[in-house]
């Protein structure tokens, strides 16, 4: 059991099948579509046609009362023909400026050229779209292949997802209406007149329905349910419209978004391909680490570098490219979808890359989890009441400082084509020895996944000091392995000193001393270039008249300030 | 290249000529003029005459009026201009030469020069 519908086609009147009512609008619609954009001319050929389909089908439908069924209709479409049959092909050969007015069907569509084709025919496609000389676009190909292999890969992608243009409706949509001002505007007023005559189209019949639906409920209380379902018919249609408007609205939004979307994806896969070709080539050429800096978790990871690098591109790079395709699809539906299977293993990739990525991140937490540390205890020769000089050195040969202080920064350098890490991360501080001797302690400490490889990394640090005759003279760094880079690895250096010895604190120590307890309390930088006495308790300085001067001095301007 | 599309190329070319030379006999409507060209097997599908004759009513060739039915809504006939008349008969001329030319061609038995 069928719907039927009463149509004035060319002046008959006929009763039509609900789907065969469809399948002939479409169809005058599609004829419209591909005829000339000029609408007079436009509005006479349907005309024409119209009148002739109703001819066709009163010869067809004898009876009155027969209704015309989807096969009628079908029939119709044979004698009649395609709709691309209907467009005025004469008129290229004709006037070919006027051509592309008139014959092209909507805005260009970009395919390939299986004509003009190197490869795929992919450049002349694009060359076709753009408007420009094939030998531009091959060249401009060529070049993103040689600086970074975008180009290539690019190719690829367009090379899978465009078809080829086989049809002669399909080859003229390729050559089709050049992209620019002009066309864009006819094109947007086009849809527009479209939805406001489906507006109309629709409002007209959604009122006649609800009237409908209305008069049958006065006339006929008892049928009020049949009335109440023409009237959602009414609605149903308005709201049909209304999401036809909506529909439209958003597809030219959709194609700004597009193109936003893939210059964007376009702008991230080309910098990452750059960014890793450049990393791959500076590593290759073996250029000075510098340039390149790695997140932490690259070092001492289980993982080699270049997998982790890989990881990363995928794991950025897979997001993108699906952004890249779904940006081609909003401008041009003609861009095939991914297969399945296509995007399946690009998920598997992304997930394998997603988890080494936690797998890293997890083992780069627990690599942090324990603190070990080394100590070591070196007594110093030094007789009582002698006075001892306690300096900083660094090596400028390892790392260059022109401003030597206690950081927690810490530099890849390079010591015989091996990268180490370099840092300044000393920290000095001056005791009371307990016992009669003067020694230095040490310690090392770094951090592992348990307590013993803590302590095997804290014993591979190195880190010198020595005594020239009275001086000692204590490394202002320390180097380890370039993998404990972010191993909050310290150096704690204690100097324990006999009761009485005296110690002279050279500049070199200002930025090292590190809560050095003396009687006074002299901040840590105002003790350097200063004696100190070590007494019974801390450390007592014997020429710091200055500091205290200094200081009252400060405060007395200070109070004259408040008052 | 298919045998198809060069079939219907070539008589695309001279779709025009007969249009003008069946409304030459008299006016004509729509339907007139399609079973004129289908007998002839000029053209396959109808879809292909209606922009043609909208393009060349435009130019001045044709024109119609329209003309009360027995049997139905009143029917468009066309009618050839003056215009029209001398456009066909320039065609015509174009049309003898060229199958002159062609025929010419087609028979020329090769030549034993070589």
């Amino acid at each position: 059991m069928n719907k039927t519908i009463n149509i004035n086609l060319g002046g008959f009147f006929f009763h039509i099948d609900e789907t065969a009512y469809l399948k002939l609008k479409r169809y005058l619609e599609s004829i419209s579509k591909s005829l000339s954009d000029d609408p007079q001319g436009k509005n006479e050929i349907i005309a024409d046609i119209e009148a002739r389909i109703s001819e066709l089908l009163s010869e067809k439908i004898t009876d009155a009362r027969q209704v015309v069924n989807d096969q009628d209709i079908e029939d119709i479409i044979k004698i009649m023909g395609q709709p691309e049959d209907y467009a005025d092909v004469d008129d290229t050969f004709a006037e070919k400026s006027y051509s592309y007015q008139s014959t092209s069907t909507s805005t260009k569509k970009l395919f390939r050229d299986g004509e003009d084709k190197f490869l795929g025919g992919v450049a002349s496609g694009l060359a076709h779209y753009l408007d420009v000389d094939t030998i531009w676009v091959r060249l401009g190909l060529l070049a993103l292949f040689i600086f970074g292999g975008f180009g290539f890969l690019l190719y690829i992608i367009l090379w899978i997802l465009l078809p080829e243009a086989k049809t002669t409706a399909e080859k003229l949509q390729m050559e089709g209406t050049p992209v620019n001002i002009d066309n864009i505007e006819r094109k947007i007023r086009e849809e527009f007149n479209n939805v406001s005559e489906n507006l109309k189209d629709a409002a007209n019949k959604a009122s006649d329905k609800i009237k409908e639906g209305a008069s049958e409920i006065s006339e006929k209380m008892n049928r009020t349910f049949s009335g109440k379902a023409t009237k959602n018919n009414g609605l149903q249609d308005l709201i049909n419209t209304i999401a036809t408007i909506i529909q439209s609205i958003f597809k030219i939004i959709g194609k700004i978004i597009g193109i936003f979307i893939i210059f964007i994806s376009a702008a991230v896969i080309l910098s990452l391909i750059i960014g890793g070709f450049s990393i791959g080539s500076l590593e290759w050429l073996q250029v000075d680490g510098n340039f390149v800096h790695y997140p932490p978790f690259f070092y001492d990871s289980v993982m080699p570098n270049w997998l982790l690098m890989t990881f990363g591109f995928l794991f950025i790079g897979i997001p993108f490219l699906m952004l890249f395709i779904l940006g081609l699809r909003m401008l041009s539906s003609n861009v095939k979808k991914l297969n399945k299977a296509a995007s399946l293993t690009l998920l598997g990739i992304w997930l394998i890359s997603l988890l080494g990525f936690i797998f890293t991140g997890l083992d780069y937490a627990t690599s942090h989890a324990s603190y070990g540390e080394i100590v070591e205890k070196t007594p110093i020769p030094v007789v009582a009441n002698d006075t001892l000089i306690l300096k900083m050195k660094n090596d400028d040969s390892i790392f260059y400082r022109s401003n030597l202080r206690r950081s927690s920064h810490k530099e890849e350098v390079e010591i015989n084509g091996k990268k180490i890490t370099y840092s300044n991360y000393v920290k000095v501080d001056i005791k009371k020895s307990s016992t009669n001797e003067n020694y230095v302690i040490v310690t090392k400490s770094s951090k592992e996944k348990n307590k013993t490889n803590a302590k095997e990394n804290a014993k591979t640090i190195a880190y010198h000091y020595k005594l020239e005759d009275k001086t000692l003279v204590l490394d202002a760094f320390y180097i380890s392995e370039i993998k404990n880079l972010w191993k909050d690895e310290v150096i704690e250096i204690t100097v324990f000193l006999t009761e009485k010895s005296i110690i002279y604190l050279d500049n070199s120590t200002k930025n090292f001393l590190y809560d050095v307890e003396n009687e006074g309390d002299i901040y840590d930088k105002d003790m350097a270039n200063h004696h100190f006495i070590i007494t019974e308790s801390s450390l007592k300085c014997t020429d710091c008249e200055s500091i205290e001067t200094k200081n009252l001095e400060k405060s007395n301007t200070g109070n004259e300030v408040s008052f | 290249m298919k045998i198809e599309n060069a079939k219907a190329q070539m008589r695309k070319g001279v779709l025009e000529l007969c249009i003008l030379a069946i409304l030459k006999n008299g006016d004509a409507y729509t339907s007139e003029i399609l079973s004129g060209l289908k007998s002839a097997e000029m053209i396959v599908v109808e879809g292909t005459i209606y922009p043609l004759l909208t393009r060349l009513k435009n130019a001045g060739l044709l024109t119609y009026r329209w003309e009360e039915s027995t049997s139905g809504p009143p029917r468009k006939y066309y009618v050839l201009t003056e215009n029209g008349g001398m456009f066909l008969k320039e065609l015509d001329k174009t049309w003898i030469n060229l199958v002159n030319a062609v025929n010419q061609i087609i028979s020329k038995k090769p030549t034993n020069n070589e």
